[in-house]
């Protein structure tokens, strides 16, 4: 391990290469202003704000310690949407996380994260004949190109954690009141890569990348709908994406639904609610409107806005691979992000990711916001009585 | 098949081997005796007990008070501290004379490591790990019930042709006897060669536990959300039971525990014989770390909570009564040793 | 100058455990739907010697005893960072109990001439017996140490340095080479493989296979014949498949009194058996 003496500031050129190579020379554009270290999430919390800058200089440099702050980076994606000269952050942080994989500097438990991946195929070392046990009673068919035009994809953490299997469970309501054929893989449905790629481990992500698409292809699935950002995400990056198949979070299925008119909703009483945008739909893929347009199909809702709302959210704490990281109670933004959700005087606190909900909750119980319920909109569809449009008075 | 040390019409008796460390019995040796007793009862054979040690004067005559017939001592020097090499090396000299037809162990560290030395050098079989030991009817050999694949499969093993029939037995699995009320049993002290080429290996340091390992606790008591101000509670059942405590999240976030008791994805993933957990809804970064106990039992009040899916025994109740009640059964009981 | 350590892992390939149940028509383990994993504390065995590499140089070495079919999962030990894999296959060590598989092993490692030092996992997550370490030191006539949670190494003395768990605490042992040493499982982080080097590794280059015949033992002491024990019998305990998931109700002080009898129960090992608990 290199002391940080005045000796390596005469930088060694195959580690100025491997930094490079790491981060794909995304990081050659930062010209050290700062912006990102003032808009990081961490900022508002106990713990030490991530200085992006100052990360990749004492990466550059081998001093030790950069590698702490790149393992908590979250990839909200908060300090891209200021950079002034665009730099991938999130992509950048991967990228040395690799470099961090290379050099052992790895907190632990992750490495057990990739093995459950490997052994079992999911990040939660379960075992895969239990993968559909979520859909117990609900008689999901088992995907069929001939028959079904989407493949939904529920993803490990709707599969196997319990309060995820009641999202997954409240999409499969929404799209059967939609009327739309769907089936799922079943216990066959690999993990789509998410954890390896977040984790850093770019070339584990390819591999696993090219054994699903060869897998979507033999399914000849076409139309891939998911239950998390994450992995909608993650889809994003596969080959042959937008080519042999396109990829949706259900939350665009349902808004298309909705402008097409062929859903409609009950309603609900009077109710207010806020939205936390998931960093993965709003940050990422700019997907704000689809939530907004369909709670607001809903009789009855009024959306409260949080101050930190749309591109400018405030991320859960649970992206670029913190849910298998530990997160101390004062460090976590949920708990700030679940007073400002309680602060608008709503009373759920709506989203649309798996992560976002399992931080939200924890964040709710800890600001101890005991009137704000943490929902995903999927189960909001529900509540508010989702169904086939009815007749309009044109086709009476 | 390998030529066995010597026959099984040469063989006679059921031979304990006393664990000690530092002048003081393992427990589960004791243990061992009721058990190898009612076995010695059932075929008419001579019980012994075999120590082995540096002096061992004392123990001689705590050994010669227990339920044997007979008390086997072998004392040298070189065997005041327990090394596998140096132990075999002297129990085999003592088994190949005197020919036992059972040799039993705890399945302790030690008592593991000599076994396992020592059957190779006697060329027989030992049955590991055992969780109960019978007669077989007819032929009177020794069957040992083992578990193999996390606990999933039984099976009973039994060695037809090679002496002694060895196996060692874990721990908590028998009573320990009560006193017994016998004429003092005979002590027979032999003398081993212990030759300094087996004891390359040297015991430079001991110390006993220190800090919070729940990783290696056999027994949990753990507690979650929903056991919030019932710590005292979990304290006195972890007492009673013997066990470490262990926490979710939301517990070690409320500060009910250390966060080195953290259970689940991002704690500690722990591997007990017993896990009883309060109040967790069963989040599977939590249950993450509990799916290799072999039995766990789940108390909560929601019968919707995920962690009856992971659990054995259910109870659909608030944790306070039933906690108390179980500490109460605990308690009027002796604990559970 | 002294010598570079070479180091032997014993791996096993073992299905999985929750996934192992028992035919009841036939009584035999029925692990049609199991999946194979390296059993978990030889993976840890396998990172205390990767851990050594990195620190002192070297060779690993990798065996397993096995059918061909165990040759994928062996990959993954040589994607970790091993030198070379030495599968022991043949019929003849089909059967094996503790004292055949040690003695099988003991017999390849000799046949390699060059090991310092034998990494073995605590026990097998399928056998349990944890006998196989201290068999292979015996039938080599070498040192052991035991359920090791930290392994170091002095270089000039070739000696090791080894913490141990006992039953009250630990040990800290001195341990001349050449020797065998369990470690305790998660005693270590298992580093993850290189997954580029898992898919481009060549079997033919990096596996050897190893027969009855290459090893020149005596068959009568192979496998089931080499083997002084014998199973009498099999059975399925009640929570092999999946948990229990029994529901105790009643008033809070009779869930208390039933749930203390079955702890009891499980405690004195009843629980898995069925029999009615002693004292």
């Amino acid at each position: 391990m290199t002391a940080p003496t005045r000796e390596v500031l005469l930088l060694d050129d195959d580690r100025w290469d491997r930094v490079l190579l790491a981060t794909k020379g995304e990081a050659a554009a930062c010209y050290q202003c700062g912006t990102c270290t003032a808009t990081c999430p961490w900022g508002l919390v106990a713990g030490p704000s991530i200085g992006v800058r100052s990360v990749m200089r004492r990466a550059q440099l081998g001093i030790d310690g950069w590698a702490e702050a790149v393992w908590r980076c979250t990839t909200c994606g908060a300090c891209e949407e200021h950079c002034p000269h665009e730099v991938p952050i999130s992509d950048v942080m991967l990228g040395l996380r690799s470099l961090a994989w290379e050099e052992r500097s790895v907190p632990h438990g992750l490495s057990g994260v990739l093995w459950d991946m490997h052994w079992d195929g999911n990040p939660w070392g379960r075992p895969p004949s239990a993968r559909s046990a979520w859909a117990n009673g609900l008689d999901i068919p088992r995907f069929d190109a001939t028959k079904h035009s989407v493949l939904l994809y529920v993803g490990c953490t709707a599969s196997y954690d319990r309060r995820g299997q009641k999202i997954a469970r409240a999409v499969v309501s929404v799209l059967r009141a939609a009327g739309i054929s769907f089936g799922t893989l079943g216990d066959e449905e690999p993990c789509c890569g998410d954890p390896a790629r977040s984790l850093g481990n770019e070339e584990y992500f390819k591999r696993i990348a090219q054994a699903n698409s060869h897998k979507l292809a033999a399914e000849r699935a076409t139309d891939v709908v998911t239950v998390s950002p994450h992995c909608y995400d993650t889809f994003t990056h596969y080959p042959g994406i937008g080519e042999a198949f396109r990829v949706r979070h259900y939350s665009q299925l349902l808004r298309d639904l909705v402008a097409e008119r062929k859903v409609s909703f009950a309603g609900l009483e009077p109710t207010k609610v806020t939205f936390h945008d998931p960093c993965y739909l709003a940050r990422h893929h700019d997907e704000t409107e689809a939530p907004r347009t369909i709670m607001a199909a809903i009789p009855g809702v009024s959306i409260e806005e949080m101050e930190r709302s749309r591109e400018e959210t405030l991320c859960c704490g649970g992206g670029g691979g913190r849910m298998w990281m530990e997160t101390l109670p004062e460090d976590r933004f949920a708990t700030s992000r679940a007073r400002e959700a309680a602060g608008t005087g709503a009373s759920y606190l709506v989203t649309t990711c798996p992560h976002c909900i399992s931080c939200l909750e924890d964040g709710a119980s800890v600001a101890g916001a005991r009137n704000l319920k943490v929902m995903d909109l999927a189960e909001l569809a529900v509540l508010a009585g989702i169904g086939a449009a009815a007749p309009t008075e044109a086709s009476r | 098949m390998i030529d066995p040390a010597y026959s099984p019409q040469e063989a006679r008796g059921i031979w304990v081997f006393l664990e000690q460390d530092a002048g003081v019995l393992a427990p589960v040796s004791l243990e061992l005796l009721a058990k190898a007793r009612a076995l010695a009862t059932e075929s008419g054979a001579e019980l012994t007990g075999l120590l082995v040690g540096g002096d061992l004067a004392a123990l001689e005559a705590t050994a010669a008070k227990l339920d044997l017939d007979r008390v086997v001592s072998v004392a040298h020097p070189l065997l005041t501290q327990f090394t596998a090499e140096a132990y075999a090396h002297a129990v085999d000299q003592v088994i190949r004379t005197q020919k036992p037809d059972i040799f039993l162990l705890g399945a302790t560290a030690y008592g593991r490591d000599l076994a396992g030395r020592l059957a190779v050098m006697l060329r027989t079989g030992l049955t590991a790990d055992c969780t109960d030991l019978a007669l077989e009817a007819g032929t009177g050999l020794l069957l040992g019930e083992v578990s193999g694949f996390g606990g999933g499969v039984l099976a009973t093993i039994r060695c037809e042709q090679h002496r002694p029939q060895m196996a060692t037995v874990r721990p908590g699995v028998f009573p320990e006897p009560a006193a017994a009320d016998r004429a003092a049993a005979k002590v027979e002290r032999v003398n081993v060669d212990v030759p300094a080429a087996k004891c390359l290996v040297k015991v430079v340091a001991r110390h006993r536990k220190t800090g919070v390992d729940i990783s290696r606790a056999e027994r949990l008591v753990v507690a979650g959300a929903g056991a919030r101000g019932e710590m005292p509670n979990i304290e006195a059942l972890a007492q009673a039971l013997g066990a470490e405590i262990g926490a979710t999240r939301v517990a070690v976030d409320e500060g009910w525990a250390e966060r080195e008791r953290q259970i689940g994805q991002t704690g500690v993933i722990a591997r007990p014989k017993l896990a009883l957990v309060w109040g967790a809804s069963g989040a599977s970064q939590f249950t993450c770390g509990i799916d290799q106990a072999e039995m766990v039992v789940a108390v909560n009040q929601d019968p919707e909570a995920a962690i009856f899916e992971s659990a054995d025994i259910c109870i659909v109740d608030e944790v306070a009564p039933v906690v108390k009640a179980l500490v109460a059964e605990l308690q009027s009981h002796g604990g559970a040793e | 100058m002294t010598r570079e350590l070479h180091t032997l892992v014993c791996l096993k390939v073992v299905p999985k455990s929750e996934e192992v149940g028992v035919d009841r028509e036939t009584n035999t383990l029925d692990r049609a739907n199991a999946r194979s994993e390296i059993n978990p504390p030889d993976m840890n065995a396998l990172e205390t010697a990767l851990a050594l590499k990195d620190r002192f140089g070297g060779r690993v070495s990798l065996m397993s005893m096995g059918p061909p079919f165990v040759i994928p999962t062996l990959r993954v030990g040589l994607a970790m960072g091993a030198d070379h894999a030495y599968l022991l296959s043949d019929r003849a060590f089909g059967g094996a109990d503790t004292l055949a598989t040690s003695l099988t092993l003991a017999r390849a490692i000799e046949k390699l001439g060059d090991v310092d030092l034998v990494l073995c996992g605590e026990e097998s997550s399928d056998g349990a017996t944890a006998q196989v370490p201290p068999g292979i030191a015996t039938w080599m006539d070498i040192p052991q140490a035991t359920y090791a949670m930290d392994v170091d190494f002095e270089p000039g003395q070739r000696h090791l340095v080894v913490t141990r768990e006992v039953r009250d605490g630990e040990e800290v042992l001195d341990v001349p080479l050449p020797a065998v040493v369990s470690v305790k499982v998660s005693c270590n982080e298992p580093r993850f493989m290189d997954t580029g080097r898992f898919a481009l590794l060549d079997n033919e280059e990096l596996v050897t296979t190893w027969t009855a015949d290459d090893l020149g033992v005596d068959r009568e002491h192979l496998g089931l014949a080499g083997s002084p024990t014998s199973v009498a019998g099999l059975k399925e305990a009640a929570q092999a498949s999946g948990r229990r998931r029994e529901l105790v109700s009643g008033t809070p002080e009779e869930e208390g009194k039933i749930l203390y009898e079955r702890i009891i129960e499980f405690l004195r090992g009843a629980g898995t058996r069925g029999q009615e608990a002693p004292g």
